[in-house]
């Protein structure tokens, strides 16, 4: 899955509260040994630097939320009205 | 003006503590404590990480042990995150608990004895100094660092028994009282100030920290509900002085410690009462939370620590301390 294509089709306006949800499903997962740690960091770096909105911050958070918490994330996408992109999720995910 | 420190546990993985610590200062925290218990990660290695990720807060282990690491390791641990912020660290030092002790074999030998001794060979390697030291419980036969240590590391003393806490008004530079209620602090106070009497200071030359278990949401049910557990096993650890000071059934206490022998979570947590609740933590929406913590700076505390589990979501409550608690003390 392309998680950079899949942020920019992103509106800007939808960005802040993508990456909310993003944040708290991660935060909130039990599964935080699927997180490995070079994506952590990455993440960690766009907090300390409050870029957790930009493109590439999106991404990683993404792609962190993918890999531990597939059906959240889709969801998360899902509560944005961003239908496309969640299905797109569910389809990469069951591929897997 | 009352500062604001959080305690994080490690039982989570680094990169949730960091988050949550970066959050922390970016809200108006002034103090991160992260514990040190041997089951969950490294102290030192997670706070190293919260130095590199961080740039004004204050931070130390909230606390260790003098039995578990020899007070000359964890000089050189925390001379050594001196170097890596200097100015932003401090030690927090206690007792330990004496059943996290008797599990991995170690003896909790003359409390006050350790925690004075182990402050004392703290302080002076700490400077650079070569320490020969014989103690009661530890000795040294000329102990020194081969680098330069930066020194002027404030200690803090945690504490909750009377003459611990006489000792840590003595000895500290901070206190850090593990109680919620305005009684036990009011109480916790006054051993200080008698410690602080004894060593010729004054009160207001030591921060003295209310450690407490807080737990905030704008939802009183989900506060309470999130502070249930952290609650059920500070009653079960209480001596009976204590639970009676507020009233509490020591029977009823007596029941949820069986219970959480028996890992019998639901009965355990099931036995806690709203009574309990208020005794033992800080909990509710923020504006209860606020005036709870205006009753303990009564009590001349000037540090208010929200220790776990800080709320039934973690993130959301160190949003809710930043926005609506903090900024109600800075006026």
């Amino acid at each position: 899955m392309d998680y950079r294509k899949l942020i920019e089709l992103v509106s800007v306006a939808k960005r802040e509260a993508l990456s909310n949800k993003l944040i708290d499903v991660i935060l909130l997962s039990k599964n935080d040994e699927k997180m490995p740690s070079s994506l952590a960091n990455t993440i960690l770096r766009h907090w300390q630097s409050d870029t957790l909105m930009s493109e590439s911050a999106l991404s990683a958070l993404l792609e962190a939320a993918v890999l531990l918490e597939p059906d959240k994330t889709a969801s998360a996408f899902m509560e944005l009205e961003l239908t496309d992109s969640a299905q797109q999720i569910r389809e990469a995910v069951s591929k897997t | 003006m009352v500062r604001f420190g959080i305690e994080l546990v490690p039982s989570e993985p680094y990169w949730k503590i960091i988050y949550y610590a970066i959050q922390a200062e970016r809200g108006g925290f002034s103090n991160l404590w992260i514990t040190d218990h041997f089951n969950d990660r490294n102290v030192y290695v997670t706070l190293t990480a919260a130095a590199i990720y961080t740039s004004r807060i204050t931070f130390g282990p909230g606390v260790t042990n003098p039995y578990m690491v020899n007070p000359v390791f964890t000089a050189q641990a925390v001379a050594t995150l001196n170097e890596l912020a200097p100015g932003r660290v401090v030690l927090g030092m206690g007792a330990g608990d004496k059943t996290t002790l008797e599990s991995v074999g170690v003896e909790m030998q003359k409390p006050l004895t350790a925690v004075r001794e182990a402050v004392d060979i703290f302080r002076k390697i700490t400077i650079g100094e070569s320490v020969a030291y014989r103690g009661d419980v530890f000795r040294t036969a000329g102990a020194r660092f081969l680098f330069k240590p930066r020194g002027g590391i404030p200690v803090y003393v945690g504490a909750q028994g009377p003459r611990m806490l006489e000792l840590a008004g003595k000895i500290g530079d901070g206190v850090l009282i593990n109680a919620s209620h305005p009684k036990d602090v009011e109480y916790a106070v006054n051993c200080v100030r008698e410690g602080v009497r004894q060593a010729g200071k004054r009160l207001d030359e030591v921060d003295v920290a209310a450690y407490t278990s807080f737990s905030v949401h704008e939802d009183l049910k989900r506060a309470t509900k999130a502070a249930v557990p952290v609650v059920s096993f500070i009653v079960a650890g209480s001596p009976a002085v204590l639970l009676e000071r507020h009233g509490i059934d020591v029977g009823e206490a007596g029941e949820i410690r069986e219970a959480l022998r028996a890992n019998d979570w639901g009965r355990a947590f099931a036995g806690v009462t709203p009574e309990m609740i208020g005794a033992f933590s800080v909990c509710g929406t923020p504006d209860t939370c606020i005036e709870r913590i205006n009753e303990l700076l009564r009590s001349g505390i000037t540090q208010f620590v929200v220790g776990s589990p800080i709320g039934p979501n973690v993130r959301e409550a160190i949003n809710l301390i930043s926005e609506r608690i903090i900024p109600h003390f800075r006026g």
